[in-house]
């Protein structure tokens, strides 16, 4: 390694120090192990409710529920993803993004916690430029971004929960991976992730063909991503597909297929008059407003008086 | 009872024409008992941009402090504001770096960006973005912010218009929550300043 | 390395208030092959003279001008393998602020904590200074043009146009006569080869010297392929 370690040099105090931080997890370990005494629990009558209906302490973070998938055709990759996010039951966002940014020519369908596939893709894909540039090489490998992402998986053995469907093009061809949140990794014609990965891959397993043509590999992966958005309720709303090919061109397709589109119902609602909010339907105690500091001032609007010397 | 419903809190951030507000209500309790009624859970970034902090009211206030330092950092280093989109990412990671020991807290971040359009964006404790162009929500009602959010809004709403819809939308919210509620606040951010609006609501 | 906590810095004030390690480290970029920039309006070109001590050495496995982030470049003055160790500390601190922000480092922050990091090494112990100036070519989003140089020292300035190592005076000289305001691009390529000519031992061709641009274009930093210079080269005879 060619940088300088000397302990009289710190890092770059600006710069992010890296790594996970665990300063809060015995505060938190404290808070959570704490039952909070419910007012009700003193209610003997409410007590046998008490455990079963509270529910955990702990709480959730967002998950992409998700189905994901990628195929390998004649002249390329094919990867697919659905666009819902929810947190417990509720849809935390309808139209998310899914396929993430590896590199020109790699892209990485993600599952799991939210947070944790975009994060790790995130990281995965810097630490690949930073390469491509320190190497002079103009093109990443696959196999290099997949050997990047499960070692970092594994470092973190499975509490990083990121479940990945890895594909892209290089000198060597196509390459499509999976790789599981632990860090094993599998190298395939064509894989499907997440929870709706059953119901993709029977689409996948009825209709997959060796050396399909472009036009039906992307047709497979939209009938297998619509496998899981009408039969697994973790994934839902829209289709989203990336072409990525021999000859170096990607087609992301964003939002191909729109078969959940509220935007028509929701025009045919003829919505009544009250819920038009007039102006001074809602009782104000208090109102001010604060003008934009620096808007308009320019020293034509300011007294300019020499300074005492 | 989850940690992030401990305290209360019912925010919403709305996105209107050339002009973006963020509202929230005032409640702090511990558990089924009110403290507070005047509890601080949005604050002012910039002249743009807003950032309201729901959850654990002592992460609420030590995020709050973390976030004025790191722009104030960054505003002195780069001098220049820090741009709505930017300070998402600021803090998506600053809740990331703490993925395994997390800030009990779902932020809602409003402001307007370079070109004065909206910027709306929530995220999970761990710093999970979703991105709206219509409205966030977050809270210990965040199902009965999401009914009113999605039954009010329409585009292109101009400021009035778009204060009246987040009053409501939130007032009638956090009447059927117990945890949230005691009147509420609500910032209207527009390229020429913030309108700052107290509400009057129910008191139990 | 040693003990740090005994072994203190080499650069300490002369009785002068001199500090001849850096002055020692600018008599190494001053030595160094010339290289120098050019902000134009609607772009800024760095370029820099490649020749060997032997006939024999492969040029193209030498690289001198160096791409950072999408939008700046480096090139330099003085010792090879320190510049080396800048451009990967450059590149690692790019990569972490846009990991932070997702958004490109400004060119005058990768400025600002490449001289911090020079800076550094005037004042550790068991360190030397870089045998290094630096060209820092670049572009942000608002497509302004922008290059700096950057010292040993750490100091770092803006520069219009500017020159260092081997002949600088003169190129510097050169470049004041040919350096106008409402300069373009094409014409301050042309113009940067030109000055680099004027201190060039032999003939130029598209290998022995090596060109960086960023144009207001794409706002990408890009090295120009030996093809390319050798188009603007035989453009200029």
């Amino acid at each position: 390694m060619s940088e300088l370690t000397n302990p009289a040099i710190g890092a770059d105090p600006n710069a992010p120090s890296g790594g996970f931080s665990f300063d809060n997890v015995h505060r938190n370990a404290l808070l959570l192990q704490r039952q909070f005494p419910s007012p009700h629990s003193s209610d003997p009558n409410a007590s046998a409710n008490a455990n079963s209906g509270d529910r955990s302490i702990l709480p959730l973070a967002t998950k992409t529920g998700t189905t994901i998938v990628g195929v390998v055709y004649k002249d390329g990759i094919v990867l697919g993803a659905d666009t819902r996010s929810t947190n417990d039951t509720t849809v935390a966002d309808k139209n998310c993004e899914k396929i993430h940014y590896i590199a020109p020519n790699i892209y990485c369908c993600g599952a799991g916690t939210a947070a944790d596939t975009e994060k790790t893709t995130e990281l995965i894909s810097s630490q690949m430029e930073l390469l491509r540039l320190n190497t002079g090489d103009g093109q990443s490998r696959v196999v290099t971004a997949c050997t990047l992402l499960k070692r970092m998986l594994f470092r973190y053995q499975g509490y990083v929960s990121a479940a990945l469907v890895l594909g892209g093009c290089d000198l060597d061809g196509p390459h499509l991976y999976q790789i599981y949140p632990h860090g094993s990794t599998g190298k395939l014609p064509f894989t499907t992730m997440g929870s709706g990965s059953l119901a993709a891959m029977a689409i996948f397993e009825s209709d997959y063909r060796d050396d399909m043509d472009e036009v039906d590999a992307l047709r497979l992966v939209q009938r297998a991503i619509l496998a899981g958005i009408f039969n697994d309720l973790g994934s839902g709303s829209n289709v989203d597909t990336c072409v990525i090919r021999v000859d170096g061109t990607v087609t992301m397709g964003r939002n191909e297929i729109r078969p959940n589109e509220v935007g028509p119902l929701r025009d045919m609602v003829r919505r009544s008059d009250v819920l038009n909010m007039r102006e001074g339907t809602t009782a104000v105690l208090r109102s001010s407003f604060v003008g934009r500091s620096g808007v308009g001032v320019s020293m034509a609007d300011v007294t300019v008086t020499a300074m005492e010397t | 009872m989850s940690i992030l419903e401990y305290n209360g809190a019912a925010i919403i951030g709305m996105a209107g024409k050339d002009c973006v507000g963020i509202a929230s209500d005032n409640r702090l309790g511990i558990q089924y008992q009110t403290v507070a009624m005047d509890f601080k859970k949005i604050f002012k970034m910039n002249d743009r941009l807003f950032v309201g902090l729901a959850g654990l009211a002592t992460d609420v206030q030590t995020l709050d402090q973390l976030l004025r330092f790191r722009m104030s950092l960054y505003e002195l280093r780069e001098e220049r504001e820090m741009t709505p989109r930017v300070f998402t990412n600021l803090l998506s990671n600053m809740l990331y770096e703490k993925r395994f020991g997390p800030y009990f807290c779902e932020p809602i971040i409003a402001g307007l960006d370079e070109k004065g359009a909206p910027h709306l964006a929530t995220m999970d404790l761990i710093g999970a973005q979703a991105l709206a162009k219509d409205f966030v929500v977050a809270g210990t009602c965040e199902g009965n912010l999401y009914g009113m959010c999605e039954t009010l809004w329409k585009p292109d709403m101009d400021k009035e218009v778009l204060f009246e819809t987040l009053a409501q939308a939130l007032l009638a919210s956090v009447d059927r929550d117990a945890l949230s509620g005691w009147g509420g606040v609500v910032h209207i951010i527009t390229k020429e300043g913030v309108i700052s609006r107290e509400l009057k609501g129910r008191q139990d | 390395m040693g003990d740090s906590a005994y072994s203190f810095s080499l650069t300490t004030f002369s009785r002068t208030g001199k500090l001849l390690q850096i002055e020692y480290a600018l008599n190494a970029v001053a030595n160094g092959r010339t290289a120098l920039g050019i902000a134009a309006t609607d772009g800024v070109v760095i370029a820099t003279d490649k020749k060997f001590g032997s006939s024999l050495v492969d040029a193209s496995q030498v690289r001198k001008v160096e791409k950072i982030t999408d939008g700046s470049g480096f090139v330099y003055a003085g010792v090879g393998p320190d510049y080396r160790v800048l451009v990967r500390k450059a590149r690692k601190t790019a990569q972490a602020y846009f990991r932070e922000y997702r958004e490109t480092m400004p060119v005058g922050q990768l400025v600002k904590s490449t001289a911090s990091v020079m800076q550094e090494y005037t004042q550790s112990g068991g360190v030397r200074p870089f045998g290094v100036s630096l060209l820092v070519a670049g572009m942000d989003g608002d497509g302004v043009p922008r290059l700096f140089q950057v010292d040993p020292s750490g100091a770092y300035f803006g520069w219009k146009a500017t020159a260092i190592g081997k002949g600088y005076v003169n190129a510097n000289n050169f470049l004041e006569k040919r350096y106008q305001e409402d300069m373009e691009l094409e014409d301050a390529i042309h113009t940067a080869l030109l000055t680099l000519r004027e201190g060039f031992e032999g003939e130029m061709n598209g290998h022995n010297i090596e060109v960086g641009v960023v144009s207001k274009n794409d706002g990408k930093f890009r090295l120009l392929t030996p093809e390319q210079i050798q188009d603007y080269l035989d453009e200029a005879n």
